[in-house]
């Protein structure tokens, strides 16, 4: 699940160089939907690391002749088919969605910008051969390609951020690839070097700047997919393994039980998508701020 | 063109090559020897290793590789562990059910999204245009298979106008056939209608701040016949190019939608046999699908480069 | 008018006597013949041919395509099939008459030389499921075209009960030979039961058609069978309660819709003490539970009651021990671990730890984690290990476990849920249990012919191998039947078999 927003070819953002905004504030002023949006996320994360304090009941913890009932003041979403308390197994769900995202998503990021780096760089053979790797993985739609490798390693949290990861890498190598081929034109950069400055501290004061804000914005889609991904892998139940409260398999469950309890599957539901929803959101709104192209 | 189109097949031939290797390599990723798992229950040592020779297995593994991808080429891509039906056949006879499917889903979401994506752009800032932009966010936000859930929980189960789930073939009975079809069709085609209003309403907007436009209105022309003779056919454009991406977003979602509803097609086929443990037909369906989605990419690019020749594809 | 009135009353009276939600099948009504009765099955069969066949399921269709020279009725008692009659003429001697003017289904007779194909075949086969069931059989001799002999190594009292099952079905042997390779995909004309094949479209359904030379005169009643393997338990509810199916085998409805079925009028939902048990595999030999008074520990440590209570809805009925109430063998002052006692399990042992491989099931995870919620008040933790159930069996076959959750379908007669699964080297015998008593108990009451003699004989064994946890036995599970009330006369039988040939429709 590649960000979905339509054909942002990395090539035509890299052509036209963005000085970052000035400061957080003033984009936050100028832009309210991003301040917004943040601020969702910023809740989420929120509740995320507070989880243990907000949650108020263990959520491992089984009550089997208090199962399947319905919204009361103790359970305010209900107990599930083992007596859990649900809302508390919602609110820690997000442990387990949270951070997958963000290593599947540092995953492809780094280990697809090495590849674009080199193959940016390099130019060549090099560039033929890795974008032809790229171009393979590419070749499969991305949650296919997830649970080829989750059925070949087997389920788990572990193998799901790997499979996920994987699959991130091709937008982040074509990203950086096209932003190192655009800034190796620029005369400026011949002359920096006649000068023997460094390719590291070209990268850093030079490519760096102009790569953020893509980069921000490709980030935030990235782990909305990765979040809507890792759902769906424990929702076919090859991701995380019970009893870890998990918001896909927490769904799978919730389906399983539809005719006796709607509940089980409505609060995972929910939260998973608020949570994509806010990363989306986000990523939509810094993309309208940064971009200047997209401005109407 | 021709030139651009050579060399893109060129470039696919190594990727190709990747790709079969990959898929190749799947059976033999798996933990446990594929001649256990096809002999199942009755696995003695001896059988295994007769299986095994049978199977090839005790060949070096390029040639084992040549072997498949030769057959593969000839249709031959092995026999079901679970229900020793050829893959090939197995696959062929699901394909028609996902199509229906696919088509149903890609049919209601572009007359959705087109209309819905041109009002938005035609009153952009208004109540409307926040929903529909609102909707297009929320469409790709939430999981395909919670909308599948919300519709059997109030459709199905809570007013029981729609069975939840299960096919009936065409020859059997038309009207059930597309009774079944209704609620698969909503979910596979959400993040699809999300996808192609946001698409519209921004070509849209690209089409009608273009000059042309401008002095098609400055002489008078009623806003209905400049939609409709300029802005509607020159944004559409991009459109149909992006449709073209969307068999991937389809695929995908077939397979979390198909297992739901129990719709026999490719996708529920994939799962069943991941379950199973059915590596031949797993195997199987990501070559198929790997190399439908590559041509079907290929197929868009050259459209896209056709018809907007201003991208260069250096 | 006087007609009409009748009628409507007659309808009237028919109506209510057919719509008895969740009560019996009205029998007063006279049989209609035709009609095409929809089978929902749990799964995929993966042959045809009983020679292979290893799943549960598949002896759902064998039923009505096959026939076994013997059969059972609903107490258990073994009863005529395709033999009228048998008698032992020495312990090692089993000679059986054979019923005449049967034909299979391809035209050929069903004769003493077909029976003799079909056992030889078992015998002969490199690898079957069957071959431990006729372990016992040196060889089959031909009297004459109705009588036919089987000689046995030794005296074998369970012999005529596997004989009921995929062990005794007879095949047409002219049939088997044509079908070659395909044979177990497309059995064409090979059995000489009520239906008859037609075609299998694998995942999607497999239809049988009625046999119109059966030899029970005026049998079966329907014109057509439709299986259809539909492995989401919602999915099989929500068929069987619009009317998409038919009838249901009950390991297509999940226990915890049980009562759904129950108190929906359209349905019929009947029930009886069934043939199998369910728990987990305890490994005896090695590991943390070599040590009996951990074995003591965790059977003492867990709360049955409060498994079957919350995962089958009360469904499930609490096992004390291999053998099932609806079995003559079955002893019921058998309670050793009939309650949950934490206190009494910490001081037999606590403190340790241990794996349970769990089949990639939700139930079998409910269950699991329920178990490991119990152990932790005495002080043990389980480990629960979660794998695809083929991996599970392989673990355990290789007896590299400490617990495994597998249970057993179970047989007709007590020898097929005993020997097994407790004697020293039996096929099931995972856990490598050994103990030299319950193995010369197991072994007598084999060739013991004596009922009471062979139940004390269980008795002992059962209470030797319940104290020493050769398996901590959980629940025994009933044989249902779940119809349409439009669907008549079935016969409840403990094995849980849809036996369609005296059934018709509306």
């Amino acid at each position: 699940m590649s960000a979905v927003y339509g054909p942002t070819l990395p090539e035509e953002v890299a052509e036209t160089p963005v000085s970052p905004p000035t400061s957080i504030r003033t984009l936050f002023r100028t832009y309210p939907r991003v301040a917004v949006a943040s601020g969702l996320l910023l809740l989420l994360v929120l509740v995320a690391l507070l989880a243990p304090w907000i949650a108020f009941h263990d959520p491992i913890a089984t009550d089997p002749s208090n199962a399947l009932l319905g919204p009361s003041g103790a359970h305010p979403l209900g107990t599930d088919e083992l007596g859990r308390d649900l809302f508390a197994r919602v609110i820690w769900g997000s442990r387990v969605s949270l951070p997958v995202a963000f290593v599947a998503v540092a995953v492809g990021l780094l280990v697809g910008g090495a590849i674009g780096l080199a193959a940016g760089y390099r130019g060549g053979l090099t560039d033929l051969f890795l974008m032809r790797v790229i171009d393979a993985i590419l070749a499969f739609p991305a949650l296919i390609l997830a649970i080829a490798i989750v059925a070949v390693l087997g389920p788990g949290i572990r193998n799901a951020m790997i499979a996920i990861g994987i699959v991130q890498v091709p937008v982040y190598a074509r990203l950086m690839r096209a932003q190192v081929l655009t800034l190796k034109e620029l005369d400026f950069v011949a002359a920096v070097r006649a000068l023997g400055a460094s390719p590291a501290r070209l990268i850093v004061s030079h490519f760096l700047p102009n790569l953020l804000n893509p980069l921000i914005v490709q980030i935030s889609l990235s782990a909305a997919a990765a979040m809507l991904a890792e759902a769906t892998l424990s929702f076919l139940g090859l991701g995380a393994q019970p009893p870890t409260p998990d918001w896909g398999f927490m769904m799978n469950t919730g389906a399983r039980f539809l005719n006796n309890d709607p509940w089980l599957a409505l609060g995972p539901g929910v939260a998973i998508s608020v949570a994509v929803f806010a990363f989306n959101w986000l990523g939509d709104a810094l993309r309208d701020a940064l971009d200047p192209r997209l401005r109407q | 063109m021709l030139a651009y189109l050579v060399r893109r097949l060129a470039l696919m031939v190594p990727v190709a090559f990747l790709v079969s290797v990959a898929v190749f390599s799947l059976i033999h990723l798996t933990p446990v020897d594929p001649a256990e798992l096809i002999l199942g229950e009755e696995h003695s040592p001896q059988a295994v290793a007769a299986l095994r020779h049978e199977l090839g297995l005790d060949q070096p593994l390029p040639q084992q590789y040549l072997t498949w991808i030769g057959r593969a080429l000839h249709g031959d891509l092995g026999r079901s562990v679970r229900t020793d039906q050829p893959v090939a056949q197995a696959i062929a006879e699901r394909i028609p059910n996902t199509l229906e499917l696919g088509i149903a889903a890609l049919a209601w979401s572009v007359l959705l999204a087109i209309p819905l994506g041109t009002i938005a752009a035609l009153r952009r800032g208004s109540p409307i245009d926040v929903l529909a932009t609102g909707f297009t966010v929320l469409g790709v936000s939430v999981p395909n298979f919670f909308i599948g859930i919300l519709l059997i929980l109030t459709l199905s189960v809570g007013l029981r106008w729609f069975p939840p789930g299960g096919y009936t073939p065409f020859s059997e009975s038309i009207l059930d056939n597309l009774h079944r079809l209704v609620l698969p069709a909503i979910t596979l085609g959400t993040v699809t209608t999300a996808i192609n209003t946001r698409f519209t309403r921004s070509s849209m907007l690209d089409v009608l701040n273009q000059d042309y436009i401008r002095t098609a209105r400055a002489k008078g022309a009623s806003w209905r016949q400049v939609i409709w003779d300029h802005a509607l056919k020159n944004a559409l454009i991009p459109v149909v190019t992006i449709v073209g991406i969307q068999v991937g977003s389809l695929l995908e979602g077939a397979l979390v939608t198909e297992t739901i509803f129990s719709w026999p097609g490719v996708g529920k086929l994939a799962i069943d046999s991941i379950f199973g443990r059915d590596y031949p037909i797993i195997q199987g369906i990501v070559l198929v699908i790997a190399f439908s989605y590559m041509l079907a990419n290929l197929a868009v690019d050259m459209a896209y480069a056709w018809l907007n020749p201003r991208i260069s594809y250096a | 008018m006087k007609r009409l009135a009748v009628g409507v009353i007659g309808a009237f009276f028919l109506s209510a006597c057919a719509s008895g939600g969740g009560g019996t099948t009205s029998v007063a009504a006279t049989p209609k013949a035709g009609g095409t009765l929809k089978v929902a099955i749990e799964s995929e069969l993966r042959t045809l041919d009983p020679l292979k066949s290893s799943q549960r399921v598949e002896r759902q269709v064998y039923y009505n395509m096959y026939e076994s020279l013997v059969k059972i009725d609903a107490s258990l008692k073994i009863k005529p099939g395709l033999a009228t009659a048998w008698q032992y003429t020495d312990p090692t001697t089993l000679q059986f008459t054979l019923r005449q003017g049967v034909k299979f289904h391809d035209g050929t007779d069903f004769n003493a030389d077909a029976v003799k194909f079909n056992i030889d075949r078992i015998l002969t086969a490199a690898s079957s499921p069957r071959k431990s069931e006729l372990a016992s059989v040196k060889s089959v001799e031909v009297k004459d075209a109705s009588t036919v002999i089987f000689h046995l190594k030794k005296p074998d009292a369970a012999l005529l009960a596997q004989l009921v099952d995929r062990a005794g079905m007879i095949l047409s042997p002219a049939a088997i030979q044509k079908g070659g390779a395909g044979f177990t995909l497309a059995p064409v004309g090979a059995g000489t039961g009520p239906f008859e094949f037609v075609e299998w479209k694998r995942d999607d359904h497999l239809t049988l058609k009625k046999n119109p030379n059966y030899w029970v005169p005026g049998r079966p009643y329907l014109d057509e069978v439709i299986y259809r393997p539909i492995t989401d338990s919602n999915a099989a509810l929500a068929a069987l309660r619009t009317g998409d199916i038919d009838v249901a085998d009950s390991g297509a409805i999940a226990d915890k819709d049980v009562a759904t079925v129950k108190s929906d009028s359209t349905l019929v939902y009947r029930s009886t003490a069934g043939l199998s048990f369910g728990g987990f595999e305890i490994n005896s030999a090695a590991g943390v539970f070599a040590d009996m008074s951990k074995r003591q520990a965790v059977a003492l440590a867990l709360d049955r009651d409060q498994i079957i209570k919350n995962v089958s809805f009360g469904v499930q009925t609490l096992s004390n021990g291999p053998i099932p109430p609806s079995s003559w063998a079955f002893d019921p002052s058998e309670k050793t671990y009939a309650k949950a006692d934490a206190n009494k399990a910490k001081s037999m042992a606590t403190g340790f730890a241990f794996a349970m491989k769990t089949p990639n099931d939700p139930t079998d995870i409910q269950i699991a984690t329920l178990i490991k919620d119990q152990l932790s008040k005495a002080g043990i933790t389980l480990n629960i290990q979660v794998e695809e159930f083929g991996q599970v069996l392989n673990d355990a076959e290789a007896h590299k476990f400490d617990a495994a959750l597998v249970g057993w379908s179970g047989r007709i007669d007590p020898d097929g849920n005993m020997f097994g699964w407790f004697h020293t080297g039996g096929g099931f015998n995972d856990g490598q249990y050994s103990n030299a008593q319950v193995d010369s108990d197991l072994e007598q009451a084999r060739t013991e012919s004596d009922q009471a003699k062979r139940k004390a004989l269980y008795d002992d064994a059962q209470q030797i191998l319940v104290k020493e946890v050769a398996y901590v036995f959980l629940d025994h599970g009933p044989a249902q039947e779940m119809h349409s009330t439009k669907a008549h006369n079935f016969s409840l039988i403990a094995d849980g078999m849809g036996r369609f040939g005296e059934v018709w429709k509306d």
